[in-house]
């Protein structure tokens, strides 16, 4: 799905990622972990072209994504989603106009105007399904900013799969819920990536739920890996370093 | 040590305004014949008129059809006026702003700068100013008084639309762009979505506004509820003007009531009172939605209005055309300065130009700067000292939760302040210039207090809700160690709030420069007198020059303020 050649990210002279060497194949579900400021949320920027590499090479669907066309990156963007760490919620529109947004790209401007001002009823009968699995579907017109924080990224990640993406990116998730609702929404996320056979690539600080979810587990320091395979007791003791 | 030096230029200024404006404190007491007459009109008030003071004289409608047909005009103008400039005020507005952009570009920005001053510049002129060149050029027309209300209307929201876009959060816009969306796809969706509240709220207190000044409009002759004010002080029919007065006050109130209601629709939204369940179908979810009754209401009012504005009325001047064409050519021949429309000759234009303003412009501009500013600083002042009696957390028997024994009186008089402030905002400044100069003679108190009264309304509105919502929990512990809410608000609530307070003096004190450039219309020395003797006399190329020459006053105002606002801002301490 993704390769990294020899990247190295720079802004303004501060190097975020220094001669990074990645593959992830499609259907992977791979985590980053990382203290502060290692690169994660840099490297995931890579993977949807929101973060241009400076050096190296950036492969999707094997092709250089530094070629691409704007209409050819918009094209690919439409196939990956991407969950933010402030998860990108329009605070005053409802939740089914907040996961129509997930198709943006594939509706263009007029099509997501009319799904804002009125949804056909198949719509909202597909958001109404989807909001089923990630465990809200009460609140299909509720607006978002009534929501708790919990059933906001619910309504994040619902938006994430309406976009039948190949690729799923999250970047830290769950840095804002207590452990117990940090599990559900991992799991949440893990099980409904494979149904959709899509790629899962999530930034975390929790080398538990990493160890516990993920086959892949990548530590980041300094803009580097240190740390890529499976969380053996070996590796562990390497991510709880990274972490500290 | 900051707060120290504002306060003591605070007054050096005004006592230093007050005497370029030469506005002596003896004459803050009205002479006998002054207060005789005030007396008399204030007496009026308890007794307005229910028909024509003058029976005899030849009316050609009753007196409540001649109110609704004025309070008519009024409206009608306002929202024709406000239709426009909202979408101005849109385009402009997105034109103004970064949030649109994929990629900051040198034309892009150059762009934005272009727009956003021709916003301040249009903004600039006053709308009294712009009536005075619209119907001098097309005639006593409604499009021309509708034009001059849109043109700076439109460069207010085109100002206030942009900074609301580029302030709103990039999060939803960005995340719009990373599923492929266009950028315009992004602004509207996530960017516009958002702040759409901010927007709409602004919107329906421009309303309020443009009512205001399509009233005020009356003064220069259009038939609006200033023109029926301005005529019955003339007859001397007093208890007309009050029935005129109640009518354009009951109208601003309601427009206010409904906007604080909208807005509070939009801000918080309509909690769902029958809540969905797990197991309700999509249909069942729809019936159950929330919808806020307000907010439809108002876009159906809003939308009703828009079309009577435009359909429901008169729009020929009844002047043909060929005559109108004729008379725009020879207002376009009457701006070329008297000099050089004489000599035919361009090089006598630097001449004129030095002499009209080292003649008397200057003067004036100077005595417009002093007006807005002195005006500006009493009325913060007088906000500032009402506000402890006025703000909703001190005015109550259980100030800021703590209880005190005694506290109903507190809440009497905390309404009766609120209320007299609400009447102060809502009548127009150059309404209540027009009446306390009857009071005080040619003096320029008259138009300072009006000015102050009415932007002080506004100013201990706006104090009073930092005041009331100011997280520290300092005042509390002064209140509930003995000490009184006088001295709650004095030791920590105003000095906490005083850089937010400075903000929103600038932010008026601009709008007092813009106003003081017409009050002298009404006939007291400053650019505004000069306008208007120009006018009188059909000088129609010294009547744009100081026009000009108060719009440049403005320019710089506004320049200043934005830039002093934006410094407090960015200290933090805003």
């Amino acid at each position: 799905m993704f390769e990294l050649k020899s990247v190295r990210v720079e802004f303004g002279g501060l190097v975020a990622l220094a001669d990074i060497d990645l593959r992830i194949e499609s259907g992977e579900q791979v985590c980053l972990i990382g203290p502060s400021g290692a690169g994660k949320s840099t490297l995931l920027g890579l993977f949807n072209g929101r973060v241009m590499a400076t050096r190296g090479e950036v492969r999707a669907e094997g092709e250089n994504l530094s070629q691409f066309s704007p209409a050819k990156l918009r094209a690919l963007r439409q196939r990956i989603a991407w969950v933010p760490q402030d998860l990108g919620l329009v605070p005053n529109l409802r939740v089914n106009q907040n996961v129509s947004c997930g198709r943006a790209g594939a509706k263009g401007f007029w099509g997501l105007m009319r799904s804002y001002l009125r949804m056909s009823g198949e719509e909202q009968e597909k958001i109404h399904a989807l909001l089923q699995r990630v465990g809200i579907p009460e609140k299909l017109f509720e607006r978002v900013d009534h929501l708790s924080g919990g059933q906001q990224q619910r309504v994040a990640i619902a938006r994430a799969l309406y976009q039948k993406p190949k690729a799923i990116l999250a970047d830290e998730p769950v840095s804002a819920v207590d452990p117990e609702r940090a599990r559900d929404l991992v799991e949440l996320l893990t099980s409904a990536a494979r149904e959709e056979g899509a790629s899962l690539i999530m930034s975390l600080h929790d080398v538990s739920l990493a160890r516990r979810y993920f086959d892949r587990v990548i530590g980041l320091r300094e803009g580097r890996i240190v740390f890529d395979g499976p969380a053996h007791e070996e590796g562990v003791k390497t991510l709880y370093r990274l972490t500290e | 040590m900051r707060r120290r030096w504002f306060i003591l230029a605070g007054v050096l200024l005004t006592v230093f305004g007050l005497w370029v404006l030469d506005a002596k404190p003896g004459e803050l007491v009205p002479s006998k014949g002054g207060r005789e007459l005030a007396g008399e009109f204030f007496g009026a008030a308890l007794r307005p008129a229910l028909d024509y003071e003058d029976p005899a004289g030849t009316q050609e409608v009753p007196f409540f059809t001649k109110i609704a047909i004025s309070l008519g005009n009024t409206l009608r103008y306002a929202v024709a006026a406000m239709s426009l400039a909202t979408l101005g005020g849109l385009v402009g507005g997105i034109l103004g702003s970064r949030a649109w952009w994929s990629r900051p570009t040198r034309g892009l920005e150059a762009l934005r700068l272009t727009v956003r001053l021709a916003a301040t510049a249009v903004r600039s002129v006053h709308e009294l100013l712009w009536a005075l060149i619209f119907l001098a050029a097309m005639g006593s027309s409604p499009l021309a008084v509708i034009l001059a209300l849109a043109l700076p209307y439109a460069g207010t929201l085109a100002k206030v639309f942009s900074e609301l876009f580029d302030e709103s959060d990039d999060s939803a816009a960005e995340l719009v762009r990373s599923t492929g969306g266009s950028g315009l796809t992004a602004f509207m969706a996530a960017r516009v979505a958002q702040a759409l509240p901010d927007l709409m709220t602004y919107g329906l207190y421009r309303l309020e506004c443009s009512i205001r000044s399509s009233a005020v409009l009356g003064f220069v002759g259009v038939p609006t509820l200033g023109l029926d004010i301005k005529n019955a002080y003339e007859d001397g029919y007093l208890h007309q003007i009050w029935s005129y007065l109640y009518v354009l006050l009951a109208v601003l109130l309601l427009v206010e009531w409904w906007g604080s209601r909208a807005r509070k629709a939009l801000a918080r939204g309509v909690p769902t009172k029958n809540p969905g369940q797990t197991s309700d179908d999509v249909r069942t979810l729809r019936r159950k939605r929330s919808h806020s009754i307000v907010l439809r209401g108002t876009v159906g009012l809003l939308v009703a209005l828009t079309l009577w504005s435009w359909l429901g009325g008169e729009w020929s001047s009844g002047v043909p055309w060929e005559r109108r064409v004729a008379n725009l050519e020879r207002f376009a021949n009457e701006l070329v300065p008297h000099a050089v429309r004489e000599a035919d000759d361009w090089s006598l234009f630097p001449s004129w130009w030095m002499d009209n303003f080292r003649e008397r412009g200057w003067q004036a501009a100077w005595m417009t700067l002093h007006l807005g500013t002195v005006a500006a600083l009493l009325a913060g002042a007088g906000a500032l000292f009402w506000m402890t009696f006025s703000a909703r957390s001190l005015a109550t028997s259980r100030p800021r939760g703590i209880p005190f024994d005694q506290g109903k009186l507190r809440g009497i008089v905390g309404s009766l302040i609120r209320g007299v402030a609400t009447i102060a905002r809502s009548l127009p400044e150059y309404i209540l210039a027009f009446l306390l100069l009857q009071m005080f003679g040619p003096s320029m108190w008259a138009l300072v207090l009006a000015l102050a009264i009415h932007n002080g309304g506004i100013l201990l509105r706006l104090g009073a809700e930092v005041i009331d919502n100011w997280p520290s929990r300092a005042a509390e512990v002064v209140l509930s160690q003995g000490g009184s809410r006088e001295v709650a608000f004095w030791s920590t609530l105003a000095p906490a709030g005083f850089n937010r307070l400075v903000l929103f003096l600038f932010y008026r004190w601009e709008t007092c420069i813009r106003e003081a450039t017409v009050l002298g219309m009404l006939g007291v020395g400053s650019l505004g007198f000069l306008i208007s003797e120009s006018r009188v006399r059909f000088f129609y190329d010294e009547m744009l020059f100081f026009i000009l020459l108060g719009a440049a006053l403005v320019f710089a105002g506004d320049l200043t303020s934005d830039w002093v606002r934006g410094r407090l801002a960015k200290s933090g301490r805003a």
